[in-house]
């Protein structure tokens, strides 16, 4: 680095674009290859769905398949139940989400803009919970649901999962709630608003951001939650969308291309999801983590 | 200060019936999980009481424990010495070089959103035989490398790697995400105050980056950290913990005690210890973090 000082001028300047742009080759070609690592073995599962049974077992991995085979996806849709295990999962996550929002969002209020002694106690409650593994849980709840006769109900998946997600919840909006100016609530007092009608009338509307965050964040965990699932539900018509993708792949062998067009299935509402809001989505993740 | 005053009622309407679900469904299970980790149980018939009877066996004379715990630390180690450098370098890079990184650092996160079972079961099929249609194996083949051929998944010292390699390949993108966004955040003006103090490209890294970075690289020891203690979709979803225990890590070996050999006590002991590994481990990294900011800030 400091040699270069010794180095007339202008060749420097020569040495230096040519290093730079070699430099911004090697970057590229690290930044491509990863690109293929991560995206390949999807695009390769896509293909794979399309494929006969010939076609994945001749070696031939590369190849577009010589006739797409929608075939398989009506296999697939036919000898498992996608239909009912997508709005098994659209109804818990669904029902899931309302209930975090608003449990959270009145909890987070109280913290946030009540006068009380107790507000950050209950907020390092919430805090806490954050690192307690759902799997320890697993068998204790088990036993109290069964106690009170709700397994193998999607209520007891919709009730820890609300308990599970109201933690970085409660803190993502009672975090922001708090940079709130004390003002406006002072003018509606004024106006005459009583606390409810401050909550739903200023804080909700003013909380959409953050809301939209815990949004993306519970719908990401839920969507995608499998031991609870595999471990509470026990009828075939009441599987959520990972616990029934994965018995149906564990359990139909006839024929490869319908079990990757199975997952293709299980993939793609994410998927669409992530087309469409991509930016908030990696956002909200990247809020939750950090906020975490 | 806050300025709304409320009755104790109001309190209590807005904040216990989150309180109530959440204590109800998160502390109290960890509770009756540390008790009933005192218990020789089945789940069905008399329970009795033996006190640490459970922990000591646990600790002692279960042959399938120490390497559960051991794999469990070995994912925590590979996440946090081969993925997190390696996401940091290529945040690195993408902030450096990419003028328009959106679609770059979308596209490495795209992994992380998908549910763990349709990645274990995709890489599943990628590990399998050739016969079967596996990628990999067809992909040695194809170079010539036959006899490089494994059952990935089957073979006892091969098997959690196979699994570990998915779980970096799955989760990379969200740490690259998290350590850019991280860069992002440090103000433009001191890499340019740098810059004419001499301090450039690499160098500018090393003494402005990375002690800028350490508070997002917390967040991602503890997301990876947490995330291998707790990592149990995958290993279920891909081997069950089998061949013979060969991919077991803490909290598959408590499902299958609990669930499948039916010892609700024993279980639940090994719940406890996952419990207690994983708030030790929240505070010591914790600990460790705000010791080297100290010492950078």
């Amino acid at each position: 680095m400091n040699q270069s000082a010794a180095i007339p001028a202008a060749p420097a300047v020569a040495t230096r674009r040519i290093r730079f742009s070699f430099a911004k080759m090697m970057v590229f070609a690290v930044l491509g290859v990863l690109i293929v690592t991560q995206l390949y073995p999807l695009l390769w599962l896509l293909l794979y769905s399309f494929k006969t049974n010939e076609e994945i077992l001749s070696g031939n991995f590369f190849a577009l398949p010589s006739q797409w085979q929608w075939s398989n996806y009506s296999a697939a849709i036919e000898s498992g139940n996608y239909w009912k295990y997508l709005s098994n999962s659209l109804l818990v996550t669904s029902v899931t989400m309302v209930g975090v929002i608003l449990l959270a969002s009145l909890t987070a209020f109280a913290i946030s803009r009540f006068r009380w002694k107790y507000g950050q106690l209950v907020l390092l409650i919430f805090l806490l919970g954050m690192m307690i593994p759902l799997q320890g849980t697993l068998l204790p709840l088990m036993i109290m649901f069964s106690n009170v006769d709700i397994l193998n109900t999607h209520l007891s998946l919709i009730l820890p999962y609300i308990a599970f997600q109201t933690p970085i919840a409660v803190f993502i909006l009672s975090g922001f709630m708090k940079s709130i100016p004390h003002e406006i609530e002072e003018s509606a007092i004024m106006d005459g608003a009583g606390v409810f009608r401050i909550f739903r009338s200023i804080m909700l509307p003013v909380s959409v951001p953050p809301i939209m965050t815990v949004c993306i964040l519970t719908f990401i965990n839920i969507w995608n939650e499998y031991i609870l699932a595999a471990t509470f539900i026990s009828s075939e018509r009441l599987k959520t969308l990972p616990f029934g993708v994965n018995s149906f792949v564990s359990q139909y062998s006839v024929n490869y291309g319908a079990i990757g067009a199975f997952l293709v299935l299980g993939a793609l509402p994410v998927i669409v999801a992530y087309f469409l809001l991509a930016e908030k989505i990696t956002k909200g993740m990247v809020a939750g983590a950090v906020k975490g | 200060m806050n300025v709304l005053k409320v009755s104790r009622w109001t309190i209590a309407a807005f904040v216990l019936p989150c309180l109530l679900i959440y204590i109800s469904l998160v502390f109290v299970p960890i509770l009756i999980s540390f008790y009933s980790g005192m218990l020789d149980w089945n789940g069905i018939g008399e329970s009795t009481f033996v006190g640490f009877d459970n922990f000591v066996k646990m600790l002692t004379s279960d042959a399938v424990f120490w390497p559960a715990v051991g794999r469990t630390f070995m994912l925590a180690g590979f996440s946090m010495l081969i993925q997190l450098p390696i996401a940091l370098f290529v945040a690195i890079l993408i902030s450096r070089y990419v003028r328009k990184p959106n679609f770059l650092v979308s596209s490495y996160f795209l992994p992380v959103i998908l549910s763990v079972v349709v990645i274990g079961q995709l890489w599943k099929t990628i590990y399998n035989p050739a016969s079967m249609g596996g990628m990999i194996n067809q992909l040695l083949i194809m170079i010539g490398l036959e006899e490089w051929t494994h059952s990935w998944l089957t073979e006892p010292k091969i098997a959690i790697f196979a699994i570990i390699l998915v779980g970096l390949w799955q989760y990379l993108g969200y740490h690259v995400l998290i350590q850019f966004t991280g860069i992002q955040n440090i103000p433009a003006d001191i890499y340019e105050a740098a810059k004419i103090d001499g301090a450039d490209g690499f160098k500018a890294d090393r003494y402005i980056t990375l002690p800028m970075i350490i508070p997002i690289f917390k967040i991602s020891v503890v997301l990876s950290f947490i995330g291998s203690l707790q990592s149990f979709d995958l290993i279920m979803v891909m081997t069950g913990g089998g061949p013979a225990n060969a991919t077991d890590v803490i909290s598959s070996h408590m499902y299958k005690m609990s669930f499948l050999s039916q010892e609700y006590g024993y279980g639940s002991a090994i719940a406890s210890f996952l419990v207690v590994v994983c708030l030790a481990a929240t505070v010591i990294i914790n600990f460790l973090f705000t010791r080297l900011d100290k010492k950078y800030t």
